[in-house]
């Protein structure tokens, strides 16, 4: 039996909810097939997590969105927004599936995954060890994607998430970053994370 | 034979995976075009998305002929499974887009805080056909540095009928169509970019 989060009205602004619920259905896409292809179960976990947030997120702005139109003029405008929201909640709901077929066990082929692997950028979930050279430092400091070709798209902060941080966010121990690059420069961020020494050459 | 055999069986696995991977793309692309659309209220790009769902359903279509005719034997069923029920999920995301870029084809408006929502919310979208002489053709998006130039993103890259989501290594080729958002400003200095003018 799941337990389902209780959900109480809470005055939270639309746009603020829809930037998140965008961004997060956009992360979670990547990670679904990133949890296919490497038949992962630990991301395919954080997607189902993210999944429940985007639910609970589409509730509390249909009722704020509820609470803002006046007339009919508002309807009118505040239809776009609900209709995006509904968008990402099935492009949420859609990448849970995915996540699915690794946590039931059914899985790709694994002929197809391999070859999907090659051509594919790939994408990583690792966990920042204290004593890693990553700690306390920002983002925009790093620049990874000039120094190794990765981009960090994601941070997991316990049970908060920080899709797409901004250079000034500042990373900690025992973060889970989720980076996105080719395949060699993803192997140094996993090697930086565990606190190994690192070469980055010109 | 048994080599026979086998090397066919590749080429089933290799036209499955290029179809995974354009569905992929096509629906992932789809969300991008359907936000602009919505943003920029343009007919023009909704109606690329509305054209893209159709080719969705086809290659859809076609994918999971493929899958059901390929052979496999009972012990690969369930990893067969997996491969259908990832395109399934494709096809709903596309729908999904197309929800979004319906919205203009129905003349509703985007809501002035959807523009807020979607950072890279520009002010114009303009398209436009890569010639012999532009500086741009055989670089990759990296090299080409077109945002820094004109201070336009590519949204998309139309490439004899097909649709390519734009990515760093991408490499330009001249008759590629461009479809670019950004500011009014820029539009010219692309257009002289991508026309070499």
């Amino acid at each position: 039996m799941t337990h389902l989060e209780k959900i109480r009205y809470k005055p939270i602004s639309v746009k603020k909810i829809l930037r998140e619920m965008k961004d997060i259905s956009e992360v979670m896409i990547d990670l679904a097939y990133s949890a296919a292809l490497f038949n992962n179960a630990d991301l395919a976990r954080e997607v189902m997590e993210l999944e429940e947030r985007v639910d609970t997120l589409s509730y509390l702005l249909n009722m704020n969105a509820m609470i803002a139109a006046r007339d009919a003029g508002d309807a009118e405008a505040l239809i776009s927004i609900l209709t995006v929201a509904a968008a990402t909640n099935e492009i949420s709901d859609a990448a849970a599936d995915i996540a699915k077929l690794v946590l039931l066990e059914i899985g790709i082929h694994p002929i197809v995954r391999e070859a999907f692997r090659r051509i594919e950028e790939q994408l990583i979930r690792v966990v920042v060890k204290p004593g890693s050279k990553l700690v306390n430092k920002k983002i925009g400091d790093l620049d990874l994607a000039a120094q190794i070709g990765v981009d960090i798209i994601a941070i997991r902060r316990v049970k908060k998430w920080i899709i797409d941080p901004k250079d000034d966010e500042v990373i900690r121990e025992n973060d889970v970053l989720i980076a996105r690059g080719a395949p060699m420069g993803i192997e140094k961020l996993r090697a930086m994370a565990e606190g190994k020494e690192v070469v980055i050459e010109e | 034979m048994r080599g026979e055999g086998s090397a066919s069986k590749k080429r089933v696995f290799e036209k499955i995976t290029e179809e995974l991977i354009e569905l992929k793309n096509t629906s992932e692309l789809m969300i991008d075009l359907a936000y602009s659309a919505l943003l920029l209220n343009s007919v023009e790009l909704a109606e690329e998305v509305e054209m893209l769902e159709e080719k969705m359903d086809k290659l859809h279509t076609d994918f999971e002929l493929r899958i059901l005719s390929s052979n496999f034997k009972p012990e690969e069923a369930k990893e067969f499974l997996g491969l259908m029920r990832i395109g399934s999920v494709t096809e709903r995301i596309a729908d999904a887009a197309e929800k979004i870029s319906s919205l203009v084809l129905r003349g509703l408006k985007s809501h002035p805080v959807m523009n807020l929502v979607i950072e890279e919310a520009e002010e114009t979208v303009v398209r436009a056909k890569v010639s012999e002489e532009s500086p741009l053709v055989g670089k990759t998006i990296k090299e080409a540095r077109i945002n820094e130039r004109t201070g336009m993103w590519i949204l998309a890259i139309r490439r004899n009928n097909r649709w390519i989501r734009p990515k760093s290594t991408t490499r330009i080729k001249a008759g590629d169509v461009l479809i670019a958002s950004g500011y009014t400003e820029g539009e010219e200095d692309f257009l002289h970019l991508v026309s070499g003018a």
